[in-house]
C-alpha cells in the first residue's frame, strides 16, 4: 500500500519519519495514542481525489489535518491511518468584491484570510484564539465560532460555497457561492461541521463583510453569576455588543499569572465578563453601566482608554486556554439556552463540587452565545490517565443536566473521540441513525476520518 | 506636596499610521488617539504618590488642540485631581511646550513635573529637559524608581548598561521609562466622576507665551518597504549569499 502512496506523491510531499508522524498525527488533545503510518501532502483537488479512490481501492483509512487546533480528537490518527495534511492547499483563489466572496483553498490559515480581506477592505469575521494556525478547512469541517458569534453568528453564517471531496471519491461543488439557491437539499450545510467523516472540504467560497468601525472594550466584575445575565440583556436591549465574554477569577488568576498580564480591577470578583462594542456606542454602554451598577448587578468595571488597552483586556480572555494547558485540563464545552444559565452554572458547580471537591474548577465561556467551558485542572498528585478516567466518571451526570435542559455537549468544540460515547445526551436515536446513514452513502467503506463523531 | 504632570495626545500605538500623499505629515483623519504611554506612566506615579500620601494633589496639563481634553479627562479618571489645557492650534513641538509649560508653573508653583520621557509620535525625548533648562530646575530623567523622602527626590535613572542613582532637591523635573510602573485601566466608576472634575483652559497668549513652532517639517518619508524573502535551494547557496550578498559571515 505504500508504493501507490509513492506513486501519488512526490517524496517532498510524503512523510513517514517520527517526528512527521508525531507532528501531523494530532491535535492539541494531547490524551489519544498518535499513530499514523503516513502524512500526505495534496497540492490540487484532482490529487485529493485521487487519493480517496487509492484509499477506497486498497483500503487505507484517512484523517483530515489542518492547523491541529482542534480540542476534541477530531484530527488524531490512532490506528496507522494516512494523514492528509492541507498545508499546502493554502491558496487564496479569487476575489470577488460585487459578490464579496473570497475563494480559498481549505489549508488557507483563518488570519491569513483575515489580513486578506481587510487588505480588500472587508472583513472575515469568525475569530478565535487559535485563528493564527487554525485553517479554513478545519474551521468548516468543525463550525468553529468564537468570540463574535454574538454579532456575526459562526462559520457556518460565512461559507457560501463549498467544493467537497465525498468518501466516494466524487467531487461536489455545494451551492456555488448563490446568495439565493431554492433547488432542494442544502448539501454544504451537511458537510459544515460533519467532521471529516463525509468528505474532505478542499475549497470554499467565504462571505465577508463591512468592516466594523473602531471598537472599545469593557471589564466588568459581578458577585454573583445571575448579575451578568441581568446586565447582558441590559447591554443588548441598549447597544450593538461583538463580543459578550465570561471568566472567573480563577481564570483570571491563571492567566495574568502565566501571561504576566495586570489585573483589570482595584479589588477582585468572583466573576468578570469581557465586552466589545463599536466606539461610536461609548456613551450609551457608559450609561448602560451606570444603570447596572445603580441596580447593584456589577461591582466595578474598566473601559479601555486605546487599542492597545483593548488589546491587553482581550488578553485576559484569549489567554486563558494557553495559561491552563501545564494543568492538563479536561475541558467540556457546553452550551444551554441562554435563559437556563443560571441555574445550570449552580447545578453543575454543585455536581463538580460534591463529586471531586479536590479538583479546581475554572469557568469560562462566551456567555452570550449560552456557551460555558468548564475546565476541570488536574491536582499534581494524580496522573494523567487517573485524572482523565475520574472526569470521564462523572460525564454520564455532567451530560444528563445537559440532556435535561435540551443543550449540547459540545458547543464549539466538536465531537471527535473525545465526546463520541456521549453524543445520545444530544442527539436522539432516531438523528443518530439517520446521521449513520447519511455517512453510509457518503462513505460506504468508512475511509474518512474513522472512529469520529459516529 | 503638588505633582504637575505634562501629557501628550498621540496617534495609539496599535493602529497602522500612514503618511500623507504630499509627505507633509502623518494623516491622523478618523484616527484613534490616546495618552502618550510614557505619560500615562507619569499619571501612574503621579496617583501613586498621592495614595501613599507622599503627595497631596495631582494636575494633569496639556498643549495643544481642544480634543485633547479627552485625554485629559482620561487622566482625571485614573486619578488626577484637576486638569489644565493651553488650547492652541498650532503644531506644537517641544520648546513650545516648555515654554508654555514655564509659565503655567510660575502659577501652580508645583513641587515635581512629572514628565513621560518621549511621545510615541515625534520621539523627540526633549520637552523635560528643556523645562528644566528654562525653569533651572534639577532633573532626573528616564526614571525606573522614584522615591521621594525629607524633601528631596531619589531617581533611579536608566542608562547606557546600567542604573544611575541620583538624589535632587525639590522642585524636581523627572521624565519616566518605561519599567518604573505599569499604569492601571482606568475605571467606570472613576471615569463617570471624573466628567465633574475641574478643567481649566487657558491660551498661550493668555499665559504671556509664545509657542509658535521654530522648526519647519520639510518632509515625512514612510520607512522603505521590505524586501520579499527568497528560497534558496541548498546549504550551499544559503552560505554563498550570507558571504557574498549579505556580507555576515566571512
Amino acid at each position: 500500500m505504500s508504493e501507490s502512496l509513492d506513486k501519488l506523491f512526490s517524496p517532498t510531499r510524503i512523510k513517514r519519519d517520527a517526528d512527521a508522524l508525531a507532528t501531523w498525527g494530532c491535535d492539541w488533545t494531547r490524551s489519544f495514542p498518535v499513530a499514523p503510518s503516513a502524512v500526505v501532502f495534496p497540492e490540487t483537488i484532482e490529487e485529493v481525489q485521487a487519493l480517496v479512490v487509492l484509499a477506497n481501492a486498497e483500503g487505507l483509512q484517512l484523517v483530515p489535518s489542518g492547523g491541529r487546533t482542534g480540542l476534541s480528537g477530531g484530527a488524531v490518527a490512532s490506528h496507522g491511518e494516512v494523514v492528509v495534511s492541507f498545508d499546502r492547499m493554502n491558496r487564496i483563489i479569487g476575489f470577488a468584491p460585487a459578490d464579496r466572496l473570497v475563494t480559498c483553498q481549505a489549508g488557507v490559515v483563518t488570519q491569513t484570510l483575515q489580513e486578506f480581506a481587510e487588505r480588500q477592505g472587508y472583513f472575515y469575521p469568525v475569530d478565535f484564539a487559535s485563528s493564527g494556525s487554525s485553517q479554513l478547512g478545519g474551521n468548516i469541517a468543525t463550525n468553529a465560532g468564537g468570540i463574535r458569534v454574538i454579532r456575526y453568528g459562526m462559520t457556518r453564517n460565512w461559507i457560501a460555497g463549498l467544493t467537497v471531496v465525498t468518501g466516494t471519491g466524487e467531487i461536489l461543488d455545494c451551492n456555488q457561492g448563490l446568495v439565493k439557491n431554492a433547488t432542494g437539499y442544502d448539501l454544504r450545510h451537511l458537510f459544515i461541521g460533519s467532521e471529516g467523516t463525509l468528505g474532505f472540504i478542499v475549497e470554499a467560497d467565504v462571505r465577508l463583510t463591512r468592516i466594523p468601525e473602531p471598537q472599545r472594550v469593557m471589564v466588568l466584575g459581578f458577585e454573583e453569576f445571575r448579575g451578568i445575565l441581568k446586565v447582558l440583556s441590559h447591554f443588548q436591549s441598549r447597544i450593538e455588543l461583538s463580543a459578550f465574554e465570561f471568566f472567573s477569577e480563577l481564570a483570571l488568576q491563571k492567566v495574568t499569572a502565566h501571561r504576566k498580564l495586570q489585573r483589570p480591577l482595584a479589588k477582585s470578583s468572583p466573576f468578570y465578563a469581557l465586552l466589545e462594542f463599536d466606539a461610536s456606542a461609548v456613551a450609551d454602554a457608559s450609561a448602560a453601566f451606570e444603570h447596572t451598577l445603580g441596580e447593584g448587578w456589577v461591582t466595578d468595571g474598566v473601559l479601555s482608554q486605546s487599542d492597545a488597552q483593548a488589546a491587553s483586556l482581550w488578553q485576559l480572555r484569549e489567554g486563558i486556554s494557553e495559561s491552563l494547558a501545564p494543568c492538563s485540563p479536561y475541558k467540556n464545552d457546553l452550551s444551554v439556552r441562554i435563559t437556563e444559565m443560571p441555574e445550570f452554572l449552580d447545578v453543575v458547580d454543585e455536581l463538580m463540587r460534591a463529586s471531586y471537591p479536590d479538583f479546581e474548577l475554572v469557568w469560562y465561556g462566551h456567555i452570550g452565545d449560552g456557551n460555558l467551558h468548564l475546565n476541570i485542572l488536574k491536582p499534581d498528585d494524580l496522573s494523567i490517565e487517573e485524572f482523565y478516567g475520574r472526569c470521564r466518571e462523572i460525564n454520564p451526570r455532567l451530560f444528563e443536566l445537559v440532556q435535561e435542559r435540551r443543550g449540547s455537549i459540545s458547543a464549539e468544540h466538536g465531537v471527535g473521540l473525545l465526546k463520541k460515547e456521549f453524543l445520545e445526551y444530544s442527539r436522539s436515536p432516531a438523528e443518530l441513525e439517520i446521521m449513520r446513514a447519511l455517512k453510509s452513502v457518503l462513505d460506504p467503506n468508512g475511509i474518512m476520518n474513522p472512529g469520529k463523531l459516529l | 506636596m503638588k505633582v504637575l504632570v505634562p501629557v501628550k495626545r498621540v496617534v495609539d500605538a496599535n493602529v497602522k499610521i500612514r503618511v500623507k500623499p504630499d509627505k507633509s505629515g502623518v494623516d491622523l483623519t478618523n484616527v484613534k488617539m490616546t495618552v502618550n504611554p510614557f505619560c500615562e506612566i507619569a499619571i501612574e506615579e503621579a496617583v501613586r504618590m498621592k495614595e501613599a500620601g507622599t503627595a497631596t494633589e495631582v494636575v494633569a496639563v496639556a498643549v495643544g488642540v481642544s480634543a485633547c481634553q479627552e485625554q485629559l479627562r482620561t487622566c482625571l479618571a485614573l486619578g488626577a485631581d484637576r486638569a489644565v489645557l493651553i488650547e492652541t492650534d498650532v503644531d506644537i513641538q517641544p520648546l513650545g511646550v516648555a515654554t508654555a509649560l514655564k509659565a503655567l508653573q510660575e502659577k501652580e508653583q508645583a513641587d515635581i513635573i512629572l514628565f513621560g520621557k518621549q511621545s510615541i509620535d515625534g520621539d523627540n525625548g526633549q520637552t523635560g529637559q528643556m523645562f528644566a533648562a528654562l525653569t533651572g530646575m534639577p532633573q532626573g530623567t528616564f526614571a525606573s524608581e522614584v522615591t521621594i523622602e525629607n524633601g528631596k527626590a531619589y531617581v533611579t535613572r536608566e542608562v547606557d548598561g546600567g542604573l544611575q542613582k541620583i538624589s535632587t532637591s525639590l522642585p524636581v523635573v523627572i521624565t519616566t521609562d518605561l519599567r518604573l510602573n505599569e499604569p492601571r485601566y482606568a475605571s467606570l466608576p472613576n471615569i463617570m466622576k471624573a466628567k465633574k472634575k475641574q478643567m481649566d483652559i487657558f491660551t498661550p497668549e493668555e499665559l504671556g507665551v509664545d509657542v509658535t513652532p521654530t522648526l519647519e517639517v520639510l518632509s515625512v518619508e514612510p520607512p522603505p518597504v521590505r524586501a520579499a524573502g527568497i528560497k534558496v535551494e541548498s546549504v550551499e547557496e544559503l552560505v554563498d549569499k550570507l558571504k557574498n550578498e549579505a556580507k555576515v559571515i566571512p
